[in-house]
Protein backbone atom coordinates (compact mmCIF):
# COMPACT_ATOMS: atom_id res chain seq x y z
CA UNK A 1 0.00 0.00 0.00
CA UNK A 2 1.18 3.43 -1.21
CA UNK A 3 1.52 6.16 1.78
CA UNK A 4 1.02 9.66 0.97
CA UNK A 5 2.71 12.30 2.77
CA UNK A 6 0.50 15.69 3.19
CA UNK A 7 1.95 18.69 5.40
CA UNK A 8 -1.04 20.97 4.80
CA UNK A 9 0.68 24.37 5.35
CA UNK A 10 -1.68 27.39 5.19
CA UNK A 11 0.43 29.04 2.88
CA UNK A 12 2.35 25.94 0.92
CA UNK A 13 1.47 22.07 1.41
CA UNK A 14 4.44 19.69 1.04
CA UNK A 15 3.07 16.58 -0.47
CA UNK A 16 4.55 13.36 -2.04
CA UNK A 17 4.74 9.93 -1.30
CA UNK A 18 6.66 8.01 0.83
CA UNK A 19 8.32 6.77 -1.59
CA UNK A 20 9.49 9.57 -3.73
CA UNK A 21 10.07 13.45 -3.21
CA UNK A 22 8.71 16.31 -2.37
CA UNK A 23 6.64 18.64 -4.03
CA UNK A 24 5.80 22.19 -2.50
CA UNK A 25 2.58 23.70 -4.03
CA UNK A 26 0.57 26.64 -3.40
CA UNK A 27 -1.97 25.29 -0.83
CA UNK A 28 -5.05 27.67 -2.41
CA UNK A 29 -6.67 29.65 -5.15
CA UNK A 30 -6.19 32.16 -6.94
CA UNK A 31 -7.54 34.69 -9.04
CA UNK A 32 -6.02 37.04 -11.97
CA UNK A 33 -6.76 40.24 -13.05
CA UNK A 34 -6.26 39.45 -17.02
CA UNK A 35 -8.54 36.43 -16.75
CA UNK A 36 -11.13 37.46 -14.87
CA UNK A 37 -13.63 34.40 -15.11
CA UNK A 38 -11.04 31.57 -14.09
CA UNK A 39 -10.34 30.55 -10.99
CA UNK A 40 -6.52 28.93 -10.54
CA UNK A 41 -6.09 26.46 -7.93
CA UNK A 42 -2.20 25.46 -6.45
CA UNK A 43 0.08 25.33 -8.87
CA UNK A 44 -2.18 26.56 -11.96
CA UNK A 45 -0.52 29.65 -10.68
CA UNK A 46 2.07 28.80 -12.77
CA UNK A 47 -0.60 29.24 -16.13
CA UNK A 48 -1.21 32.97 -15.29
CA UNK A 49 0.78 35.08 -17.58
CA UNK A 50 0.15 38.00 -15.66
CA UNK A 51 0.08 37.40 -12.05
CA UNK A 52 0.18 41.29 -10.74
CA UNK A 53 -2.77 42.15 -8.16
CA UNK A 54 -3.42 38.36 -7.99
CA UNK A 55 -5.88 37.49 -5.21
CA UNK A 56 -5.36 34.76 -3.05
CA UNK A 57 -8.32 32.67 -1.71
CA UNK A 58 -6.94 30.96 0.95
CA UNK A 59 -8.92 28.17 3.17
CA UNK A 60 -6.94 29.05 6.28
CA UNK A 61 -7.75 31.68 8.66
CA UNK A 62 -5.37 32.37 11.26
CA UNK A 63 -3.55 28.97 10.93
CA UNK A 64 -6.44 26.63 11.21
CA UNK A 65 -8.58 25.06 8.56
CA UNK A 66 -11.78 26.89 7.54
CA UNK A 67 -13.21 26.93 4.37
CA UNK A 68 -13.43 23.60 3.31
CA UNK A 69 -14.74 24.35 0.17
CA UNK A 70 -11.49 25.89 -1.09
CA UNK A 71 -9.05 23.09 0.81
CA UNK A 72 -11.08 19.85 -1.25
CA UNK A 73 -11.08 21.95 -4.54
CA UNK A 74 -7.03 22.31 -3.70
CA UNK A 75 -7.12 18.85 -2.66
CA UNK A 76 -9.00 17.46 -5.54
CA UNK A 77 -6.69 19.03 -7.70
CA UNK A 78 -3.74 17.39 -5.54
CA UNK A 79 -4.78 13.83 -5.59
CA UNK A 80 -6.46 14.00 -9.31
CA UNK A 81 -4.92 12.76 -12.28
CA UNK A 82 -3.33 16.32 -12.97
CA UNK A 83 -1.06 15.93 -10.00
CA UNK A 84 -0.78 12.40 -7.92
CA UNK A 85 -3.14 10.01 -9.28
CA UNK A 86 -3.94 8.44 -5.73
CA UNK A 87 -5.39 5.44 -6.04
CA UNK A 88 -7.37 6.00 -2.67
CA UNK A 89 -8.31 1.72 -2.56
CA UNK A 90 -5.07 1.46 -2.23
CA UNK A 91 -3.17 4.60 -0.34
CA UNK A 92 -2.98 5.80 3.28
CA UNK A 93 -2.49 9.34 4.19
CA UNK A 94 -0.46 11.27 6.60
CA UNK A 95 -1.52 14.42 7.35
CA UNK A 96 -0.53 17.15 9.56
CA UNK A 97 -2.61 19.76 11.97
CA UNK A 98 -1.08 22.88 13.62
CA UNK A 99 -1.32 22.64 17.68
CA UNK A 100 -4.22 22.69 19.73
CA UNK A 101 -6.66 22.18 16.71
CA UNK A 102 -9.93 22.60 17.43
CA UNK A 103 -12.35 19.07 17.55
CA UNK A 104 -14.96 20.50 14.87
CA UNK A 105 -12.57 20.84 12.64
CA UNK A 106 -10.67 17.64 13.64
CA UNK A 107 -13.99 15.90 12.97
CA UNK A 108 -14.39 17.04 9.65
CA UNK A 109 -11.51 16.53 8.57
CA UNK A 110 -11.26 12.59 9.09
CA UNK A 111 -14.54 12.81 7.78
CA UNK A 112 -13.63 14.23 4.75
CA UNK A 113 -10.44 12.04 4.65
CA UNK A 114 -12.53 8.77 5.27
CA UNK A 115 -15.78 9.39 3.34
CA UNK A 116 -14.85 11.44 0.59
CA UNK A 117 -11.94 10.42 -0.99
CA UNK A 118 -12.22 6.91 0.64
CA UNK A 119 -8.49 7.13 2.20
CA UNK A 120 -7.60 3.10 3.74
CA UNK A 121 -5.97 4.73 6.80
CA UNK A 122 -5.15 8.37 8.23
CA UNK A 123 -2.56 9.60 10.17
CA UNK A 124 -3.46 13.38 11.82
CA UNK A 125 -0.36 14.39 13.23
CA UNK A 126 1.16 18.12 14.09
CA UNK A 127 3.62 19.02 11.62
CA UNK A 128 5.94 18.93 14.78
CA UNK A 129 5.91 16.10 16.04
CA UNK A 130 6.79 15.02 12.30
CA UNK A 131 10.10 17.37 12.79
CA UNK A 132 10.77 15.87 15.48
CA UNK A 133 10.64 12.20 14.75
CA UNK A 134 13.16 13.53 11.73
CA UNK A 135 15.43 14.80 14.42
CA UNK A 136 15.49 12.25 16.92
CA UNK A 137 16.02 9.66 13.73
CA UNK A 138 19.16 11.41 12.56
CA UNK A 139 20.44 12.45 16.27
CA UNK A 140 19.68 8.75 18.58
CA UNK A 141 21.82 10.04 21.28
CA UNK A 142 19.54 13.11 22.07
CA UNK A 143 16.29 13.16 24.66
CA UNK A 144 14.86 16.30 23.61
CA UNK A 145 14.45 18.85 21.18
CA UNK A 146 12.85 21.97 20.93
CA UNK A 147 10.98 23.19 17.84
CA UNK A 148 11.20 26.46 16.85
CA UNK A 149 8.26 26.38 13.86
CA UNK A 150 7.77 29.56 12.16
CA UNK A 151 5.58 29.30 9.34
CA UNK A 152 3.11 31.40 7.66
CA UNK A 153 0.10 32.36 10.05
CA UNK A 154 2.33 32.07 13.14
CA UNK A 155 5.28 31.28 14.67
CA UNK A 156 5.17 27.93 17.35
CA UNK A 157 7.92 26.61 20.17
CA UNK A 158 7.25 23.41 20.47
CA UNK A 159 9.40 20.68 23.27
CA UNK A 160 9.57 17.19 22.38
CA UNK A 161 10.81 14.79 24.88
CA UNK A 162 11.65 11.53 22.61
CA UNK A 163 8.03 11.29 20.99
CA UNK A 164 6.27 13.17 23.44
CA UNK A 165 5.00 15.99 23.21
CA UNK A 166 5.44 18.56 26.13
CA UNK A 167 1.85 20.04 25.67
CA UNK A 168 2.48 22.71 28.61
CA UNK A 169 5.40 24.35 27.05
CA UNK A 170 4.25 24.80 23.59
CA UNK A 171 3.99 28.50 23.06
CA UNK A 172 2.46 30.72 19.86
CA UNK A 173 3.80 34.24 18.73
CA UNK A 174 1.07 35.70 16.59
CA UNK A 175 4.12 36.67 13.99
CA UNK A 176 4.26 34.75 10.75
CA UNK A 177 5.12 35.45 7.12
CA UNK A 178 1.88 36.80 6.00
CA UNK A 179 2.34 39.15 8.74
CA UNK A 180 5.77 40.51 7.27
CA UNK A 181 4.62 40.22 4.24
CA UNK A 182 1.62 42.72 4.90
CA UNK A 183 3.56 44.95 6.87
CA UNK A 184 6.39 45.40 4.56
CA UNK A 185 3.59 45.97 1.92
CA UNK A 186 2.33 48.91 4.23
CA UNK A 187 5.50 50.30 4.81
CA UNK A 188 6.73 50.27 0.91
CA UNK A 189 3.40 52.12 0.21
CA UNK A 190 3.09 54.32 2.23
CA UNK A 191 6.75 55.78 1.74
CA UNK A 192 7.27 55.16 -2.02
CA UNK A 193 5.09 52.77 -4.40
CA UNK A 194 1.66 52.05 -3.57
CA UNK A 195 1.70 48.15 -3.63
CA UNK A 196 -0.43 47.17 -1.18
CA UNK A 197 -2.57 44.67 -4.33
CA UNK A 198 0.18 43.29 -5.04
CA UNK A 199 1.17 40.45 -2.02
CA UNK A 200 2.46 37.82 -4.62
CA UNK A 201 5.44 40.64 -5.88
CA UNK A 202 6.20 41.74 -2.35
CA UNK A 203 6.04 38.02 -0.95
CA UNK A 204 9.24 37.72 -3.62
CA UNK A 205 10.92 40.95 -2.67
CA UNK A 206 10.83 40.20 1.13
CA UNK A 207 12.50 36.65 0.29
CA UNK A 208 14.84 38.51 -1.89
CA UNK A 209 15.83 41.46 0.14
CA UNK A 210 15.19 41.28 3.53
CA UNK A 211 17.14 39.82 6.48
CA UNK A 212 18.03 39.10 9.94
CA UNK A 213 20.56 41.72 11.69
CA UNK A 214 23.00 40.75 14.17
CA UNK A 215 23.76 44.62 15.29
CA UNK A 216 19.72 46.51 15.01
CA UNK A 217 21.03 49.50 15.90
CA UNK A 218 24.28 49.84 14.25
CA UNK A 219 22.61 48.94 10.79
CA UNK A 220 20.16 51.23 11.71
CA UNK A 221 22.82 53.77 11.49
CA UNK A 222 24.92 52.90 8.35
CA UNK A 223 21.17 52.54 6.41
CA UNK A 224 20.50 56.27 7.52
CA UNK A 225 24.41 57.09 5.48
CA UNK A 226 24.41 59.00 2.71
CA UNK A 227 25.95 57.33 -0.66
CA UNK A 228 28.37 54.19 -0.98
CA UNK A 229 28.53 54.19 2.95
CA UNK A 230 25.16 53.03 3.34
CA UNK A 231 25.98 49.43 2.28
CA UNK A 232 22.60 48.27 3.50
CA UNK A 233 20.47 49.92 1.11
CA UNK A 234 19.34 48.08 -2.26
CA UNK A 235 17.76 48.63 -5.19
CA UNK A 236 14.58 46.05 -6.44
CA UNK A 237 13.85 46.21 -9.83
CA UNK A 238 10.06 45.06 -9.74
CA UNK A 239 8.73 42.59 -12.45
CA UNK A 240 6.38 43.88 -15.30
CA UNK A 241 5.52 40.74 -16.24
CA UNK A 242 6.45 41.51 -19.97
CA UNK A 243 10.20 41.48 -20.14
CA UNK A 244 10.98 40.90 -16.61
CA UNK A 245 9.24 37.62 -15.24
CA UNK A 246 10.99 38.14 -11.92
CA UNK A 247 12.31 40.80 -9.67
CA UNK A 248 15.74 41.12 -8.88
CA UNK A 249 18.32 42.77 -6.93
CA UNK A 250 20.39 45.12 -8.73
CA UNK A 251 23.87 44.59 -8.39
CA UNK A 252 26.07 47.02 -6.03
CA UNK A 253 28.47 48.23 -8.72
CA UNK A 254 25.26 49.25 -11.07
CA UNK A 255 23.56 50.92 -8.31
CA UNK A 256 22.87 54.85 -9.11
CA UNK A 257 22.81 56.61 -5.45
CA UNK A 258 21.69 60.06 -6.97
CA UNK A 259 19.60 61.22 -9.59
CA UNK A 260 17.62 58.09 -11.59
CA UNK A 261 18.31 55.27 -13.82
CA UNK A 262 17.96 55.72 -17.17
CA UNK A 263 16.75 52.08 -17.76
CA UNK A 264 13.65 53.16 -17.24
CA UNK A 265 12.59 50.28 -14.90
CA UNK A 266 10.42 50.41 -11.88
CA UNK A 267 12.48 50.81 -8.79
CA UNK A 268 12.36 50.22 -5.22
CA UNK A 269 14.89 51.49 -2.82
CA UNK A 270 14.64 49.62 0.34
CA UNK A 271 17.00 50.71 3.50
CA UNK A 272 15.50 50.09 7.05
CA UNK A 273 13.38 47.68 5.74
CA UNK A 274 15.24 45.02 4.92
CA UNK A 275 16.19 43.93 8.41
CA UNK A 276 12.99 46.22 9.98
CA UNK A 277 10.58 43.93 8.89
CA UNK A 278 12.07 40.09 10.16
CA UNK A 279 12.60 42.22 13.47
CA UNK A 280 9.01 41.42 13.88
CA UNK A 281 9.72 37.55 14.46
CA UNK A 282 12.50 39.56 17.75
CA UNK A 283 10.24 42.35 18.77
CA UNK A 284 6.46 41.55 17.83
CA UNK A 285 6.12 45.04 20.11
CA UNK A 286 8.13 47.13 17.19
CA UNK A 287 4.50 47.50 15.58
CA UNK A 288 2.56 47.05 18.93
CA UNK A 289 1.63 43.40 19.38
CA UNK A 290 2.40 42.71 22.97
CA UNK A 291 3.61 39.67 22.65
CA UNK A 292 7.15 38.32 23.69
CA UNK A 293 9.56 37.52 20.40
CA UNK A 294 10.47 34.38 19.40
CA UNK A 295 13.82 34.06 22.03
CA UNK A 296 11.54 35.11 24.80
CA UNK A 297 9.37 32.97 24.21
CA UNK A 298 12.05 30.21 24.35
CA UNK A 299 13.33 30.72 27.33
CA UNK A 300 9.41 31.15 28.49
CA UNK A 301 8.71 27.26 27.35
CA UNK A 302 11.80 26.38 28.78
CA UNK A 303 11.53 27.67 32.43
CA UNK A 304 7.85 26.03 32.11
CA UNK A 305 9.38 22.62 32.09
CA UNK A 306 11.50 20.41 34.67
CA UNK A 307 14.30 21.83 35.59
CA UNK A 308 16.44 18.52 34.96
CA UNK A 309 15.35 18.37 31.01
CA UNK A 310 16.59 22.50 30.43
CA UNK A 311 19.55 21.76 29.79
CA UNK A 312 19.03 19.32 26.55
CA UNK A 313 16.26 21.78 25.24
CA UNK A 314 18.96 24.77 25.03
CA UNK A 315 21.18 22.49 23.47
CA UNK A 316 18.55 21.38 20.34
CA UNK A 317 16.77 24.06 19.28
CA UNK A 318 15.80 23.16 15.77
CA UNK A 319 14.33 25.89 13.29
CA UNK A 320 11.78 24.95 10.42
CA UNK A 321 9.32 26.60 8.92
CA UNK A 322 10.51 29.34 5.94
CA UNK A 323 10.95 32.44 7.87
CA UNK A 324 13.35 30.26 9.40
CA UNK A 325 15.59 31.23 6.06
CA UNK A 326 16.06 34.96 6.59
CA UNK A 327 19.65 35.41 6.36
CA UNK A 328 21.28 35.82 9.75
CA UNK A 329 18.49 34.55 11.47
CA UNK A 330 19.86 31.66 13.10
CA UNK A 331 22.84 33.43 14.25
CA UNK A 332 20.69 36.30 15.39
CA UNK A 333 18.45 33.33 17.82
CA UNK A 334 21.30 31.82 19.02
CA UNK A 335 23.34 34.85 20.13
CA UNK A 336 20.13 35.89 21.86
CA UNK A 337 18.96 32.92 23.64
CA UNK A 338 22.93 32.45 25.15
CA UNK A 339 21.88 35.91 26.50
CA UNK A 340 18.94 35.20 28.13
CA UNK A 341 20.09 31.81 29.05
CA UNK A 342 21.08 30.83 31.95
CA UNK A 343 25.35 31.07 31.88
CA UNK A 344 26.44 27.56 32.45
CA UNK A 345 24.10 26.34 30.25
CA UNK A 346 25.21 25.30 26.72
CA UNK A 347 23.12 26.61 23.85
CA UNK A 348 23.15 25.26 20.23
CA UNK A 349 20.30 26.36 17.29
CA UNK A 350 20.40 23.91 14.79
CA UNK A 351 19.11 24.96 10.99
CA UNK A 352 18.12 21.53 9.13
CA UNK A 353 18.73 22.05 5.13
CA UNK A 354 15.78 22.63 4.15
CA UNK A 355 13.55 23.99 6.64
CA UNK A 356 10.71 23.99 5.14
CA UNK A 357 10.08 20.42 4.28
CA UNK A 358 11.93 19.38 7.28
CA UNK A 359 8.73 17.82 8.91
CA UNK A 360 7.93 16.46 5.23
CA UNK A 361 10.99 14.11 5.42
CA UNK A 362 10.22 13.31 8.69
CA UNK A 363 6.31 12.23 7.74
CA UNK A 364 8.15 10.03 4.87
CA UNK A 365 10.62 8.67 7.69
CA UNK A 366 7.51 7.60 10.36
CA UNK A 367 5.73 6.06 7.40
CA UNK A 368 8.64 3.21 7.01
CA UNK A 369 9.49 3.24 10.61
CA UNK A 370 8.20 -0.05 12.33
CA UNK A 371 5.40 2.04 14.72
CA UNK A 372 3.74 3.32 11.89
CA UNK A 373 0.71 0.21 12.01
CA UNK A 374 0.21 1.57 15.69
CA UNK A 375 -0.34 4.80 15.01
CA UNK A 376 -2.69 4.88 12.28
CA UNK A 377 -6.50 4.20 12.08
CA UNK A 378 -7.41 2.38 9.49
CA UNK A 379 -11.00 2.37 7.37
CA UNK A 380 -12.54 -0.95 9.20
CA UNK A 381 -11.83 1.04 12.95
CA UNK A 382 -13.42 4.31 11.56
CA UNK A 383 -16.16 2.70 10.29
CA UNK A 384 -16.76 0.72 13.28
CA UNK A 385 -15.72 2.95 15.65
CA UNK A 386 -16.45 6.84 14.13
CA UNK A 387 -14.72 9.92 15.13
CA UNK A 388 -13.91 8.51 18.79
CA UNK A 389 -11.43 6.35 17.84
CA UNK A 390 -9.49 9.45 16.01
CA UNK A 391 -9.77 11.16 19.16
CA UNK A 392 -8.17 8.28 21.03
CA UNK A 393 -5.87 7.35 19.21
CA UNK A 394 -4.08 10.68 17.81
CA UNK A 395 -3.97 12.17 21.02
CA UNK A 396 -3.32 15.32 20.26
CA UNK B 1 9.56 75.12 2.18
CA UNK B 2 8.92 72.98 4.57
CA UNK B 3 11.32 74.07 7.15
CA UNK B 4 9.37 77.33 7.22
CA UNK B 5 6.18 75.83 8.65
CA UNK B 6 8.37 74.34 11.88
CA UNK B 7 6.91 75.57 15.03
CA UNK B 8 7.15 74.30 18.44
CA UNK B 9 4.69 70.97 18.49
CA UNK B 10 4.35 71.43 22.33
CA UNK B 11 2.69 75.30 22.01
CA UNK B 12 0.44 74.03 19.04
CA UNK B 13 -0.87 71.42 21.02
CA UNK B 14 -3.57 73.49 22.99
CA UNK B 15 -5.11 74.28 20.00
CA UNK B 16 -5.13 70.47 18.53
CA UNK B 17 -7.60 68.04 19.12
CA UNK B 18 -6.25 64.97 20.99
CA UNK B 19 -7.39 61.62 20.78
CA UNK B 20 -8.24 59.80 23.61
CA UNK B 21 -6.67 56.27 24.66
CA UNK B 22 -9.52 54.44 23.56
CA UNK B 23 -9.47 55.78 20.11
CA UNK B 24 -5.72 55.22 19.55
CA UNK B 25 -6.59 51.57 21.06
CA UNK B 26 -8.58 51.44 18.37
CA UNK B 27 -6.73 52.26 15.32
CA UNK B 28 -4.08 50.34 16.46
CA UNK B 29 -6.40 47.16 16.74
CA UNK B 30 -7.67 47.96 13.34
CA UNK B 31 -4.23 48.65 12.13
CA UNK B 32 -3.04 45.00 13.37
CA UNK B 33 -6.35 43.80 11.64
CA UNK B 34 -5.20 44.80 8.30
CA UNK B 35 -1.89 42.89 8.69
CA UNK B 36 -4.31 40.04 9.15
CA UNK B 37 -5.61 40.14 5.57
CA UNK B 38 -5.67 38.15 2.87
CA UNK B 39 -6.02 40.87 0.16
CA UNK B 40 -6.16 44.27 0.45
CA UNK B 41 -8.11 44.45 -3.55
CA UNK B 42 -11.79 42.97 -3.86
CA UNK B 43 -12.41 40.38 -5.39
CA UNK B 44 -12.35 40.16 -9.22
CA UNK B 45 -14.96 38.38 -9.39
CA UNK B 46 -17.46 39.52 -7.42
CA UNK B 47 -19.06 42.25 -9.40
CA UNK B 48 -20.16 38.97 -11.34
CA UNK B 49 -22.64 36.60 -10.34
CA UNK B 50 -20.81 33.38 -9.40
CA UNK B 51 -20.11 30.82 -11.77
CA UNK B 52 -21.42 27.14 -12.02
CA UNK B 53 -24.55 25.51 -11.55
CA UNK B 54 -23.69 24.61 -7.74
CA UNK B 55 -23.63 28.41 -6.72
CA UNK B 56 -27.05 29.16 -8.36
CA UNK B 57 -29.46 31.36 -6.48
CA UNK B 58 -32.27 29.99 -4.89
CA UNK B 59 -35.51 30.21 -7.37
CA UNK B 60 -38.16 29.53 -4.70
CA UNK B 61 -40.92 29.10 -6.40
CA UNK B 62 -39.59 25.94 -8.15
CA UNK B 63 -41.29 23.03 -6.73
CA UNK B 64 -38.73 20.45 -6.06
CA UNK B 65 -38.26 16.77 -6.85
CA UNK B 66 -37.89 14.84 -3.41
CA UNK B 67 -34.33 13.23 -4.34
CA UNK B 68 -32.99 17.00 -5.17
CA UNK B 69 -34.63 17.94 -2.34
CA UNK B 70 -32.95 15.45 -0.18
CA UNK B 71 -29.56 16.18 -1.52
CA UNK B 72 -30.34 20.07 -0.88
CA UNK B 73 -30.72 19.40 2.85
CA UNK B 74 -27.26 17.18 2.67
CA UNK B 75 -25.75 20.14 1.30
CA UNK B 76 -26.68 22.80 4.16
CA UNK B 77 -25.68 20.43 6.63
CA UNK B 78 -23.02 20.51 5.11
CA UNK B 79 -22.49 23.91 4.65
CA UNK B 80 -23.81 24.99 7.94
CA UNK B 81 -20.96 22.56 9.74
CA UNK B 82 -17.83 23.58 7.50
CA UNK B 83 -18.53 27.15 7.55
CA UNK B 84 -17.75 28.84 10.23
CA UNK B 85 -15.14 31.11 10.76
CA UNK B 86 -11.91 31.24 13.10
CA UNK B 87 -13.56 33.61 15.62
CA UNK B 88 -16.68 31.38 15.99
CA UNK B 89 -14.46 28.49 16.34
CA UNK B 90 -12.82 29.84 19.00
CA UNK B 91 -16.17 30.94 21.08
CA UNK B 92 -17.27 27.27 20.47
CA UNK B 93 -14.82 25.31 21.91
CA UNK B 94 -15.12 27.39 25.08
CA UNK B 95 -11.55 26.78 25.90
CA UNK B 96 -10.81 29.60 28.59
CA UNK B 97 -12.68 26.98 31.31
CA UNK B 98 -10.41 24.34 30.22
CA UNK B 99 -7.33 23.07 32.25
CA UNK B 100 -5.28 21.82 30.52
CA UNK B 101 -2.91 23.85 27.64
CA UNK B 102 -4.88 24.74 24.76
CA UNK B 103 -5.10 28.08 22.36
CA UNK B 104 -5.47 30.69 24.47
CA UNK B 105 -3.00 29.37 27.12
CA UNK B 106 -0.21 28.83 24.46
CA UNK B 107 -0.03 32.55 23.27
CA UNK B 108 3.14 34.05 24.09
CA UNK B 109 3.03 36.55 27.27
CA UNK B 110 3.43 40.28 26.63
CA UNK B 111 7.14 40.99 26.55
CA UNK B 112 9.68 41.98 29.73
CA UNK B 113 11.40 44.35 27.65
CA UNK B 114 10.65 47.86 27.28
CA UNK B 115 8.91 48.73 23.77
CA UNK B 116 11.30 49.90 21.40
CA UNK B 117 10.22 53.37 19.08
CA UNK B 118 10.40 54.06 15.58
CA UNK B 119 9.23 56.62 13.43
CA UNK B 120 6.13 55.88 11.97
CA UNK B 121 7.02 57.70 8.73
CA UNK B 122 10.69 56.56 7.92
CA UNK B 123 11.24 53.77 10.33
CA UNK B 124 14.16 55.59 11.96
CA UNK B 125 14.79 55.39 16.06
CA UNK B 126 12.50 58.02 17.21
CA UNK B 127 12.25 60.16 20.10
CA UNK B 128 9.20 62.13 19.72
CA UNK B 129 5.40 61.55 20.43
CA UNK B 130 2.54 63.48 18.32
CA UNK B 131 0.65 64.54 21.23
CA UNK B 132 -2.54 64.51 19.05
CA UNK B 133 -2.61 60.72 18.37
CA UNK B 134 0.39 59.11 19.74
CA UNK B 135 2.09 58.37 16.96
CA UNK B 136 6.11 58.23 16.59
CA UNK B 137 8.15 60.66 14.90
CA UNK B 138 12.19 61.50 14.27
CA UNK B 139 12.31 64.51 13.03
CA UNK B 140 9.88 67.90 12.27
CA UNK B 141 10.06 67.25 8.88
CA UNK B 142 8.91 63.13 9.41
CA UNK B 143 6.06 65.10 11.88
CA UNK B 144 5.03 67.39 8.75
CA UNK B 145 4.42 64.64 6.53
CA UNK B 146 2.64 62.47 9.83
CA UNK B 147 -0.04 65.47 10.04
CA UNK B 148 -0.63 65.64 6.79
CA UNK B 149 -1.14 61.68 5.52
CA UNK B 150 -1.61 59.89 8.66
CA UNK B 151 -2.13 61.70 12.16
CA UNK B 152 -6.12 62.61 11.74
CA UNK B 153 -6.60 61.46 8.39
CA UNK B 154 -5.49 58.12 7.30
CA UNK B 155 -4.50 58.44 3.47
CA UNK B 156 -1.89 56.51 2.29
Amino acid sequence: MATLVLDNGACTAKIGYSHEAVSIIPNCQFRSKTSRLKTFTANQIDEIKDPSGLFFILPFQKGYLVNWDVQRKVWDHLFGKEMFKVDFSDTSIIITEPYFNFSSIQESMTEILFEEYQFQSVLRINAGSLSAHHYFSSQPSELCCLLVDSGFSFTHIAPYCRSKKMKEGIRRVNVGGKLLTNHLKEIISYRQLHVMDETHVINQVKEDVCYVSQHFYKDMKVSQMKGEENTVVRDYVLPDFSSIRKGFCKPPDEMVFSGKYKTGEQILRLANERFAVPEMLFHPSDIGLQETGIPEAIVDSIQSLPEEMQAHFYQNVVLTGGNTLFSGFRERLEAELRSLAPAHLPVSVLQPQNPISYSWEGGKLLAHSPDYDELIVTRDDYEENGHFICEEKFDM
Amino acid sequence: MVLEKKGSARVEAGQRRVLDEATRQRRLTRQLDALEKDNFQDDPLSSLPPPGPTARLPAFSETEEPEKKKRKTRGDHFKQRFRKNFTTLLEEENLSERAEPNYLSAAAPPSSLPPRHFCCVCGFPSHYTCTTCGGRYCSSRCLCTHRETRCLKWTL
